[in-house]
């Protein structure tokens, strides 16, 4: 026979807890997360032009739109910044004016003073050159893949060591932030009701990732050692240069040219 | 044919801006909902050959230099709603950025060259193409559509002008705002139009409408093979024959600065004053005034400005696609 307090219909409801704050870690995980999975995704299209070239221009587009007192230059680097971007999708677009507006709005703001001093045109030239400078940089993140980018800063002879260790740190980026967002998660699925200890239970998460990654790279270690690991490590070179690569490089001459004619 | 501020009366600049709610209200909705957001994208580049186009200056009779609008040609590829938005943007750069026509009339260039041309452009193409068959029908009808739709716009636009004696004057007759009766303005406006610039723009269309046909048909039938990258190499030939545009010296009938309308003359006499709005109305300093850019030649000044407007206005139309795309989303879910 069924007991009879199996038969009542109960009515509890947890009383609601204070959790925005894993939430909140919760969104930023999975958004660094899919932002490097979607930079690795474009693995098979091959790329138009090559990291080590974009890295070059991006290089000298910086260094010469900072260089430069002339609005007029100024104004040229910012065409060419218009004209990659035309070239690319929309969600690209759209995710580097974001960040480059914000950031040149904080600018202006920084610079309101000195317009009111009467330098309206300085304030307009430092705005134009950090709005060019950081959508500049933010195409070349949005449109390179991570991988591509450290194996071309072997070409510029940066160590093999710290192109290693970069690559580790993005692989590992991707796989504790899968493990602590899972840890994230199951916090969240077993905290019903008020749970007083969930602060506490973070740092655990902390610890955990720290001992976690401990292994990780004692496992990782050793499974170098296993296939030959000496000591000395090679970055894989990239291949030689194309058309379209020669092509870009030319017109990072032409803008040198432009620089050396209207720019200083 | 982009009118000046000041050269219009607030009140007709008014009207005009209101005649054009409608028209935007109903072409955002019509391509909202039927046009392919994968689509959005070509009227950027649609846009950006309408911008491009109007950069080539002809000189005229009468010392005075037109343009083509490229109104008829953005109809026939891309329907003649999606065609009002793409010329309205180009023009609302130009007026931003290149300061070329007014911010006040913007609504009545937009009328003339976004709604005139291309509606009444696409309607004759229609009308003769479906009644003659084969190719001829199709060639006929985009010349006389071409040909006809810029000298239509012209006409509006002559007769906004012409209008402006009548309708604002001061105590002594003496008109505030454009000082030509229509008896100067439309033979002004029309006769260049009807002799030179609706021949350079029929030219244009044909060339460019068969071109497209050939290589992308996709752009103009959905369905068919699409190639965005010929089309970008046709926009970077316009861009780099822009400065054939600075060959015609001389402002275009109808927008001249305030410092050059009192020396105009017309019919062998100066006009000798400056009308009391022109001198004292409103001024906007765009970013590339007249695309030049000063401490630079003009043809590298024309180029630039030709590059970034029409940048600018694929950029526009991708960022436009994407808001399509997460409304259509929304629809579904």
């Amino acid at each position: 026979m069924t007991p009879e307090w199996l038969l009542r219909s109960e009515g509890y409801a947890p009383r609601s807890d204070r959790d925005a704050f894993i939430d909140k870690s919760i969104r930023t995980f999975l958004s660094i997360l899919s932002r490097i999975r979607s930079q690795t995704r474009g693995t098979q299209r091959k790329a138009f032009v090559d990291a080590r070239v974009k890295l070059v221009s991006l290089l000298l587009l910086i260094l010469f739109t900072s260089l430069s007192h002339r609005l007029i230059f100024v104004g040229l680097c910012g065409t060419v910044v218009l004209v990659i971007l035309s070239l690319s999708r929309g969600e690209v677009i759209l995710d580097i004016l974001k960040i480059a507006l914000a950031v040149a709005g904080f600018t202006f703001v920084i610079f309101l003073p000195s317009i009111f001093w009467g330098n309206l045109v300085g304030a307009v030239t430092v705005t134009a050159k950090v709005l060019i400078c950081v959508a500049a940089a933010r195409f070349l993140a949005a449109t390179t893949e991570w991988r591509a980018l450290t194996r071309a800063l072997g070409a510029f002879r940066i160590p093999d060591l710290f192109i290693l260790v970069l690559d580790f740190t993005l692989r590992y980026i991707i796989l504790l932030g899968a493990l602590s967002l899972d840890m994230l998660y199951a916090l969240k699925l077993r905290s019903v009701g008020r749970n007083k200890d969930k602060t506490g239970s973070l740092s655990g998460i902390a610890g955990t990732l720290f001992l976690k990654s401990r292994d990780m790279a004692e496992d990782t270690y050793s499974a170098m050692e296993c296939r030959g690991f000496t000591g000395t490590y090679r970055a894989r070179r990239l291949p030689g240069l194309r058309v379209s690569d020669a092509f870009v490089l030319a017109a990072d001459v032409a803008f040198v040219c432009a620089f050396a004619f209207i720019g200083a | 044919m982009h009118i000046p501020d000041n050269y219009l009366s607030p009140a007709t600049c008014a009207v005009m801006g209101a005649a054009m709610v409608p028209v935007w209200t109903m072409a955002v909705r019509k391509v909202t909902q039927e046009f392919d957001k994968a689509r959005i994208p070509h009227m950027g580049i649609g846009a950006a050959f309408a911008f491009l186009i109007m950069m080539f200056n002809v000189p005229v009779p009468g010392g005075t230099t037109a343009h083509a609008l490229g109104g008829t040609l953005l109809a026939v590829v891309l329907g003649p709603w999606s065609a009002c938005i793409c010329v309205s943007i180009a023009l609302l750069v130009q007026a931003l950025l290149f300061g070329d026509g007014g911010i006040l009339s913007f609504g009545a260039n937009c009328f003339n060259m976004a709604f005139v041309c291309p509606f009444l452009g696409y309607f004759i193409y229609r009308f003769i193409s479906q009644r003659v068959k084969g190719q001829t029908g199709e060639y006929v009808g985009l010349i006389a559509g071409s040909y006809i739709g810029i000298n239509m716009a012209a006409l509006t636009d002559a007769i906004e002008f012409g209008l402006q004696p009548l309708l604002a004057h001061n105590a002594a007759g003496q008109p505030l705002y454009c000082p030509y009766p229509l008896s100067v303005s439309i033979p002004a406006m029309l006769i260049p139009h009807l002799a030179v610039a609706g021949v350079v723009e029929a030219a244009f269309t044909v060339a460019i409408v068969s071109f497209i046909r050939r290589v992308s048909p996709g752009m103009i039938h959905e369905g068919a093979k699409t190639r965005i990258r010929p089309i970008f190499a046709v926009l970077v030939a316009l861009i780099c024959l822009s400065p054939l545009g600075l060959l015609a010296a001389g402002s275009a009938w109808g927008e001249w600065g305030p410092d050059e309308i009192a020396s105009v003359a017309n019919g062998g006499k100066a006009l000798g004053f400056v009308p009391a709005g022109m001198a004292n109305g409103f001024k906007f300093d765009a970013f590339l005034q007249d695309y030049s850019v000063k401490g630079l030649p003009d043809i590298i000044g024309y180029i630039i400005s030709a590059v970034a407007g029409a940048a600018i206005l694929v950029i526009l139309f991708r960022l436009f696609s994407l808001i399509g795309k997460s409304s259509g989303q929304r629809k579904r879910v």
